[in-house]
């Protein structure tokens, strides 16, 4: 048995603390995420709750726009850090509807901002770019309005406006539907401040501007309103950590104009005229104001940084007309699994005739053995005669007619083939919605599809379910990249559920184990085996180079990080097409001794932690790791002939927080072997930033012990 | 972030024309053994016919067959074609076929995207792309293309190198320029030692360049840029029309004159600025000092901004254009800072130049158009000044690694004129650093860190401190030490934009188990923040020349005060080598109570024949086994 020593010092380091939650409200949450609790994730209702902020000293930002004064120059009274080079002094949004003469509604939103430049390293904020989208089928459109931009700068104490140009203002179309319309500020110095206010009339109602009251400069007041009319309902998704200064709610009585076009004639065959109509509305105006809001920073770590901005988000939910029944547009999980199913760009097709793809896939996919192997079959299939373009939502791009016969698609299309193949074989598949890490979290509270961008496949055989995803290529059956493990997802189907992929739940299962013998001819050198497992996802990225440059070419790099005293040779890589299992790689190493008086030796070889992946001092946003990481490191070796161990590391067992992570580092001797056996194993991927420093140290001692010697002395 | 577009035009050009394969041709068993050896793709056939109807009009055709063998050699079976004002595609077609040649299918017209090609730096251009991709997987697989584009005015043609990149064989590939018979092209070849067939029609005449069944060519550390690796031909005009001008190119003498006509007229400025231009240099009596002041006038009152449509990604804007917007691209701010200097009274060039760090591809004996940046030259008796307008922080006269050392086209009102910009010398581009240090018996290290860069080696910390505010600079220092484990504790930077601009750097830092603590031992590493990271992986024979670009000096001095007790067991002995690379010397000692090591690295530039590559080798691991090098200290009994 291994000695263990408890190391005081360190376990103190590690002491778990409770940290109280940080005093901001959390209005609803999904249970099953503990650490979601700091992400305040507040959802307004449809009823109007009329709800006014405790009355503030200041209310509005104590600026006048396009009114410059040698005073607004200033930096003396300004509250937020000012090294990022500039300062956004004011940026307030505000949308809200009107009648048009289309016979709907317009949207518009209003923004305005005002800067204040400090430094040249922030001329980039002077270029702004507004992005327009227009549609290909209809003549709806978004369209910039009231552009209006000034500079100013203090000039022997007077202030000094240069307006901006409209020949100045740039048009690039990006494709079809989307356009930018760019400019520059004129004039701009350090010390300048500039301002532009613009409006941009949408046809698009549900569409409504989010707003982001965080980014990467500093904000003193960022305000965002929106006048919602009674008779259009929309869901409000509010995030992030910073509280609000303002939060109100006031009814306000308006009524709204539409011109219905009247060049036609009606269902009963009569004459129509214009016709200008007028709905009365309660509106809700609600507004939001956070001050002082330091620069957005990018962390180590984190699924994305859209998971943990402050920002405001909203989703059409119905429509409520005056004597009209209540329209829901947003529907919930049922009529929206429903209406998706049927819409030709998404699920329409996996129950439409598909006549043909029976003569073809009959004689693709072989008779299989059982059902289980049949999904297999029809799974590996798809996953290896269709290549993958990407992700680019969960719409078809394309009928899965042209999937098939193209051999290539995005995600979603070769994920919905994978469906319709399954289904059309009789198997009970269903599509399953997802939102991957990069794309920010989705909710299960409302069926908000705009916010999933990835498709996958549930497949239930036997009343046992797989998650399948054809569209990487070295995946296996019932495996999903990491990416995607990003919390709500969401089963698509006439009883639609929702599922919970959390990275707690995924295990990079790694090992690595050595034996190195003496040399038969040279016995204070060693010769040895080197077997690893690398992690699945570890596996994939191997595949892909494998598959990219070659094996040779792999075994080449493999080789070369050898180097000096130590070689490997017949080098082999296992299971390379098992997609299911990890990649098994194994050679032989050879390492020399010269026979001087000592032998310093490093136990780890190559496997050590050379460096901490924590390298920030302190943190805001949680850790959220892809994985638990588990890893096992197993050595034998063998004493060389002439030598004694002169100094051995000492063994030592390490727990994070009681029970979240342990390391262990086990070393044992006698006359002629030492033996190592090193556990890296985490119960969790996902952690607190309150735990991010015992986290740090935690790896400290990892890269410690990891860099420990073996002394042998000669005889 | 400041090229014109002028280079960008080529670039994602795949060049192909008509002829038409039979499909047995294409079978992947009509391939010769040979171009499979480490080929992931194979050009089957390339012809790129460009036929100059006159001055102002080329067409370009390119047929294109690849067979592709893998995922590594799918980037050559995609075609992107840009255009914009002065190019127009007139056709775009494709299939895809089996490995046996059988056609699968057809490009459709739906499946080619048309997006804006705008360049990340600019604010607006007019480069758009139409790209194609047939996205197959079934390896291997055949791809065809077809296209067609034109040149309104041929200003520049698209250079050819059929074997485009690594891991890419060409069975058959040409180029074919057909011209009328009064009309002369010009071209420069590498690696391709025969002259073009020449075949003379009735009413014209075609130069022809043939290559066929090229294996793949490997790029090697350190090496010369691609084109002289394996067979290219450039070509350039004689005349040309470029939208409303005519020039000629014959030598760099007309080609800069064409320049000058392009942009005279340009620098009108006016009155506020004029007067401002003599409230600030009248007073003063030497035209550098002059020249300084202005200087630093442009950079506090302009900033880069590129809009380059049509001509203009080439003409400049004019002067006025910068005084009232506050901006411009590189033509335009030296333009301005060139009418800046004549309101003066000061003689100053508009010069071209091909920018990019330590860019030596530029083919000073081939007059055509290769520049992608402006700058401004004026010319003094002794030390002539150099202006990079584009920068709001550079010191006035240095030019630094972007556009030092290389030649440049100074534009004047008779012609241009080919001149060698200020190169920096190795005992001008230094880094010397000193670190103090304290360590203690959990393996923990205190560290005082004081680094002066000067020159070329300070051009990285200079951007870091005008590019990033101190709070990201603080977030590039966390990541930025090859230390496992360590913080920050402390940073400073102070400037010297006098003469040779240098930084000089004071890091505090605590590393976390920098040393290995293991019962009575220790073991540290003492080169602590330079050890080269520079191997040179390839084991088999050098094939082409080495060329090292930047050279310098680095000197370290290491101090480290040890616990109390310990003293080394295993020192290791100092070297000292002196190659036609470099020098380079170490020293390890102990004192009581601390390790001293001292490092000297003074590396050269220069070109190198292939011979020497295992001499490089050599050089290069020797440094990187002595910066590991470890010592062992053990507790007195």
């Amino acid at each position: 048995m291994g000695r263990f020593s408890f190391l005081g010092n360190l376990n103190k380091n590690l002491i778990f603390i409770t940290i109280p939650p940080k005093p901001f409200v959390v209005i609803e949450v999904p249970q099953h995420n503990l650490y979601f609790m700091k992400l305040l994730l507040s959802v307004l209702t449809f009823l109007c709750i009329l709800f006014s902020a405790t009355s503030n000293a200041q209310d509005e930002p104590n600026i006048s726009f396009f009114h410059v004064k040698p005073a607004d120059f200033s930096l003396d009274k300004i509250s937020v850090d000012t090294s990022s080079g500039a300062i956004i002094i004011a940026d307030i949004g505000k949308s809200y509807f009107e009648g048009n003469s289309k016979g709907w509604f317009t949207l518009v939103y209003e923004h305005k901002r005002r800067i204040r430049i400090i430094d040249k390293k922030a001329f980039d904020l002077a270029t702004v770019e507004i992005p327009l989208y227009k549609s290909k089928n209809t003549d709806n459109e978004e369209t910039l309005e009231s552009l209006k931009a000034y500079t100013y700068n203090l000039e022997n104490g007077k202030v000094v406006e240069t307006k901006l140009d409209k020949d100045n203002v740039f048009k690039e179309k990006l494709d079809g539907n989307h356009t930018v319309k760019k400019f520059t500020m004129p004039a701009v110095k350090e010390g300048s401040i500039i301002e532009y206010s613009y409006k941009i009339n949408s046809d698009f109602l549900f569409n409504l501007q989010p707003w982001s009251f965080q980014g990467g400069y500093p904000r003193i007041w960022s305000e965002y309103k929106v006048a919602f009319p009674s008779f259009l309902q929309y869901v409000t998704l509010t995030q992030g950590y910073y509280p609000f200064f303002i939060k109100s709610n006031q009814e306000v009585r308006n009524s709204y104009s539409v011109r219905l076009n009247g060049d036609g004639v009606n269902n009963d065959g009569r004459l129509v005229h214009d016709d200008l109509i007028s709905i009365p509305s309660t509106d809700l105006i609600s507004r939001w104001v956070i001050r002082d809001i330091p620069a957005m920073k990018e962390e180590k770590f984190t699924s994305s940084l859209s998971n943990h901005l402050s920002q405001i988000e909203f989703q059409l939910a119905g429509e409520n007309f005056p004597g009209q029944a209540y329209k829901s547009i947003m529907g919930n999980w049922s009529t929206v699994s429903e209406e998706l199913l049927k819409d030709k760009d998404f699920g329409a097709d996996l129950t439409s005739a598909n006549n043909w793809i029976n003569s073809e896939s009959s004689q693709l996919i072989p008779n299989p053995a059982n059902k289980t192997e049949e999904a297999k079959a029809i799974y590996k299939y798809v996953q290896h005669s269709i290549k993958s373009k990407g992700i680019r939502g969960i719409y078809l791009s394309q009928p899965l007619k042209e999937t098939f016969k193209n051999k290539s698609g995005y995600v979603a299309d070769i994920n919905m083939l994978l469906t319709m193949l399954l289904t059309n074989r009789g198997f009970d598949a269903s599509p399953v919605l997802i939102s991957t890490r990069k794309n920010g979290r989705a909710t299960d509270l409302y069926p908000l599809i705009s916010k999933f961008n990835y498709v996958i496949c549930r497949l239930t055989v036997n009343d046992k379910s797989y998650l399948l995803d054809a569209s990487q290529p070295y995946l296996g059956f019932d495996k999903l990249p990491a990416y995607v493990y990003n919390g709500s997802a969401r089963i698509l189907g006439s009883n639609p559920t929702g599922i919970y992929l959390t990275a707690d739940s995924l295990t990079e299962n790694k090992t690595t184990d050595i034996t190195l013998d003496l040399d038969e001819k040279n016995r204070h050198n060693w010769k040895g085996i080197v077997y690893s497992s690398p992690g699945y996802e570890e596996s994939g990225s191997i595949r892909e180079a494998v598959q990219e440059k070659g094996k040779d070419e792999y075994i080449k790099k493999l080789t070369q990080e050898y180097t000096g005293d130590y070689s490997i040779n017949d080098v082999k890589i296992d299971q390379l097409d098992l997609n299911d299992e990890p990649v098994l790689i194994n050679y032989s190493l050879d390492i020399e001794n010269n026979k001087s008086d000592f032998i310093y030796f490093n136990p780890m070889i190559k496997e050590g932690m050379a460096e901490n992946p924590f390298k920030s001092q302190e943190r805001k946003y949680p850790v959220e790791m892809p994985f638990k990481i588990n890893e096992t490191y197993i050595l034998r070796l063998q004493i060389p002939e002439g030598y004694v161990v002169d100094e051995l590391p000492k063994s030592a067992k390490v727990k994070l927080n009681e029970d979240e992570a342990l390391f262990e580092y086990i070393i044992t001797k006698n006359d002629k072997e030492i033996n190592l056996r090193t556990r890296l194993k985490f119960e969790k991927a996902n952690f607190l930033s309150e735990d991010y420093e015992t986290l740090r140290d935690f790896f400290d001692y990892i890269v410690k012990k990891h860099a420990e010697q073996i002394v042998f002395k000669k005889k | 972030m400041r090229n014109l577009h002028i280079v960008l035009i080529f670039t994602g050009f795949l060049l192909t024309s008509t002829a038409g394969f039979a499909q047995a041709d294409l079978n992947i068993t009509e391939i010769p053994a040979a171009l499979l050896v480490n080929a992931n793709a194979v050009v089957r056939n390339a012809v790129t016919n460009i036929e100059i109807r006159n001055e102002g009009k080329a067409i370009i055709t390119n047929q294109y067959v690849v067979t592709v063998f893998n995922p590594g050699g799918n980037k050559y079976a995609s075609m992107d074609l840009q255009y914009d004002k002065l190019i127009s595609i007139r056709s775009f077609s494709g299939n895809l076929y089996d490995a046996s040649g059988k056609r699968i299918r057809s490009l459709k017209k739906g499946d080619i995207t048309d997006q804006s090609a705008t360049s990340s730096y600019s604010l607006a251009d007019d480069n758009r792309v139409r790209s194609h991709n047939f996205n197959y997987q079934n390896y291997p697989y055949t791809v065809e293309y077809e296209t067609a584009v034109e040149y309104n005015g041929i200003f520049y043609f698209p250079s050819w190198t059929p074997v485009e990149d690594e891991n890419l064989s060409v069975q058959q590939s040409q180029l074919q320029v057909q011209m009328p018979l009064n009309y002369t092209i010009r071209y420069k070849t590498f690696n391709y030692n025969k002259e073009p067939e020449i075949a003379t029609g009735k009413d014209s005449k075609t130069l022809q360049w043939k290559v066929e069944n090229l294996v793949p060519v490997k790029s090697e550390a350190f090496s010369v840029p691609w084109f002289e690796c394996t067979p290219s031909v450039f070509l350039a005009p004689t005349s040309f029309r470029l939208q409303d001008y005519n020039g000629t190119m014959t030598d760099w003498a007309t080609f800069g004159k064409f320049l000058y006509t392009l942009n005279a007229g340009r620098d009108k400025l006016p009155d506020n600025v004029k007067s401002k231009v003599h409230a600030l240099t009248d007073g003063l009596a030497s035209t550098p000092a002059k020249v300084k002041i202005l200087y630093e006038y442009l950079q506090q009152n302009t900033r880069y901004i590129s809009v380059q449509l049509g001509i203009g990604g080439w003409q400049t804007y004019d002067a006025n254009y910068v005084a009232s917007n506050g901006y411009g691209d590189c033509k335009a701010l030296s333009n301005y800072m060139y009418s800046l200097l004549k309101e003066a009274g000061i003689k100053s060039y508009y010069t071209l130049i091909k920018a990019g760090e330590h860019n030596q591809s530029f083919i000073p004996d081939f007059p055509s158009n290769q520049f992608n940046h402006v700058i401004v030259c004026v010319p003094q008796d002794k030390d002539t000044i150099w202006l990079e307008c584009t920068s709001q922080t550079e010191a006035p006269g240095y030019l630094g690694s972007f556009t030092g050392n290389r030649n440049a086209l100074i534009i004047k009102e008779d012609g241009g004129v080919l001149v060698k910009t200020p190169g920096y010398t190795k005992t001008e581009n230094l880094q010397i650093r000193k670190i103090n240090s304290v360590l203690d018996l959990e393996g923990n290290l205190t560290l005082n860190i004081d680094t002066k860069y000067q020159a070329e080696q300070q051009d990285d910390v200079d951007g870091l401190l005008h590019g990033l505010s101190k709070e990201l600079i603080a977030e590039y220092l966390k990541d930025k030490l090859s230390i496992p484990s360590y913080d920050i504790l402390k940073f400073d930077y102070t400037q010297n934009k006098n003469g040779l601009p240098s930084v000089n750097e004071k890091l505090e830092v605590k590393a976390y188990n920098f040393a290995t603590v293991t019962g009575k031992r220790i073991f540290i590493t003492p080169n602590i923040l330079n050890r080269s990271g520079t191997k040179i992986q390839d084991h088999d024979k050098r094939i082409n020349p080495i060329r090292l670009s930047i050279e310098y000096t680095d000197i370290d001095t290491v101090e480290i005060k040890v616990p109390e007790g310990y003293v080394p067991e295993s020192l290791p002995a100092g070297e000292g080598f002196d190659t036609k690379f470099g020098k380079f010397g170490t020293s390890f000692s102990f004192e009581p109570g601390r390790i001293i090591y001292i490092r000297h690295m003074q590396r050269n530039s220069g070109y190198y024949p292939a011979t020497d590559g295992d001499a490089l080798k050599k050089f290069y691991d020797a440094i990187y086994r002595s910066d590991r090098a470890r010592i062992v200290l053990v507790k007195k009994e």
